[in-house]
């Protein structure tokens, strides 16, 4: 059971961030980190996220999140733009084999709040095509819910809304963009909060992004709108947990490697966009027992004020 | 003009369309050549910044052509400077600026 708890809070880590990365070109679907921001203006991002997570294991352990992900950047000047990211969980279900049989507990609620600052330190424009080097650093406030209860008794902690713990990331955001097709990549490391004796594991993420415009097969003049077709790539790493709260330590059935492909598809006008993804396990290499991805779906839009 | 004959009908018309030509060519356009212009949802923000200034009447962006055509209203002009600091501001490049003549 421990060690579901754990897998929970993974998943719930990983849906937050990936709520996070995306705002500056078109942008990916999984990341936020991307994103666009004209100085002085606002753009806005709403993503509905159904993921899905297995062991396959003797206990059966099935964890489910329904979550929205809204997104809302802001342009402080030309080359540095701040983000916040909150999540809103309709549901967060965790699926047991227990001796007492099929044991069901869930929550909801808002998440954690994410803020990050992007500072675009390279740009090298040309003719339809620019290139873009940007770090970002930021940082999760506990503003979730970590303590909710149900009949059982207080949830376990991964299965919480919230972390309880400040979380801190960063790393660097790569764009190449074109008038036919745009890549996005991005190295992030997360470094998760302590918070009672708990410490979920650390994580390295390199996810990368592939939108290739399939409509207006040419160009004339104006500005018409674009059909992207998408490919995203997720890598990530994740550390063990360690849990000091209940005794464990060192969990060996937490964290692992994972690589996701997620195909997708942006219709891209001026104002706004419209996109879908379905993001599916490539290959995996998880800790022990710990949870692996059936899928995750995303759709959503973004609006630029 | 229901009181006016029809020769005189047409010098008024006439008159009229004369008298607005200058009117009309005094409403500038300039042709921007920017860099790093490169989709839809980008051009969106250049738009933006460019309608905001003083005397701008219309903006066309040709994403195809990475350029930027915008429309004063009468009397008004555009310097390359302000249009440069638009430009920047939307995050992209001004490669070029020329007067593209009066409409």
């Amino acid at each position: 059971m421990a060690s579901v708890r754990h897998h929970t809070r993974h998943a719930a880590a990983l849906c937050l961030l990936l709520s996070l990365s995306g705002a500056a070109q078109a942008a990916p679907i999984t990341f936020n980190t991307a994103l666009p921001v004209a100085e002085g203006e606002f753009v806005w991002r709403e993503q509905l996220v159904r993921r899905r997570r297995s062991d396959g294991g003797p206990l059966d352990r099935e964890v489910s999140v329904d979550a929205l992900g809204s997104v809302l950047g802001y342009g402080a000047n030309s080359r540095l733009a701040v983000f916040a990211a909150l999540p809103y969980f309709f549901d967060r279900e965790l699926r047991v084999t227990t001796p007492a049989g099929r044991l069901q507990r869930d929550t909801g609620g808002i998440g954690d709040l994410a803020l990050f600052a992007r500072y675009t330190l390279y740009k090298r424009d040309s003719k339809g095509a620019t290139f873009r080097i940007a770090p970002l650093l930021g940082l999760e406030a506990p503003t979730g819910d970590d303590r909710d209860r149900d009949a059982v008794g207080r949830l376990p902690r991964p299965l919480q809304a919230g972390s309880g713990g400040w979380d801190v990331f960063g790393g660097v955001v790569v764009t190449w963009q074109t008038l036919q097709y745009q890549i996005d990549s991005q190295l992030l490391f997360r470094e998760n909060g302590r918070h009672d004796g708990f410490d979920p594991g650390d994580q390295w993420r390199f996810d990368a992004s592939l939108q290739y415009r399939a409509w207006p097969r040419e160009l004339t003049g104006d500005t018409p709108a674009f059909l992207y077709l998408v490919l995203e790539s997720n890598l990530s790493h994740t550390g063990r947990d360690i849990d000091d709260e209940r005794g464990i330590g060192l969990d060996p059935n937490s964290g692992g490697t994972q690589w996701l492909l997620a195909p997708g598809l942006q219709y891209v006008t001026q104002r706004w966009i419209l996109e879908g993804a379905v993001q599916l396990p490539a290959a995996s290499n998880p800790h022990g027992n710990a949870l692996e991805d059936d899928y995750l779906v995303r759709a959503g839009f973004r609006y630029n004020f | 003009m229901n009181g006016l004959s029809l020769p005189r009908q047409l010098l008024a018309l006439l008159a009229g369309l004369l008298l607005s030509l200058p009117l009309l060519a005094e409403s500038r356009q300039y042709e921007l050549g920017v860099d790093g212009l490169a989709c839809p949802f980008c051009a969106y923000g250049i738009e933006k910044k460019l309608r905001v200034i003083d005397g701008v009447a219309q903006v066309r962006v040709d994403i195809a052509n990475s350029l930027v055509r915008v429309t004063m209203r009468e009397g008004a002009t555009l310097s390359e400077a302000r249009a440069r600091r638009a430009v920047e501001q939307a995050g992209f490049t001004l490669r070029s600026f020329r007067e593209a003549g009066g409409g």
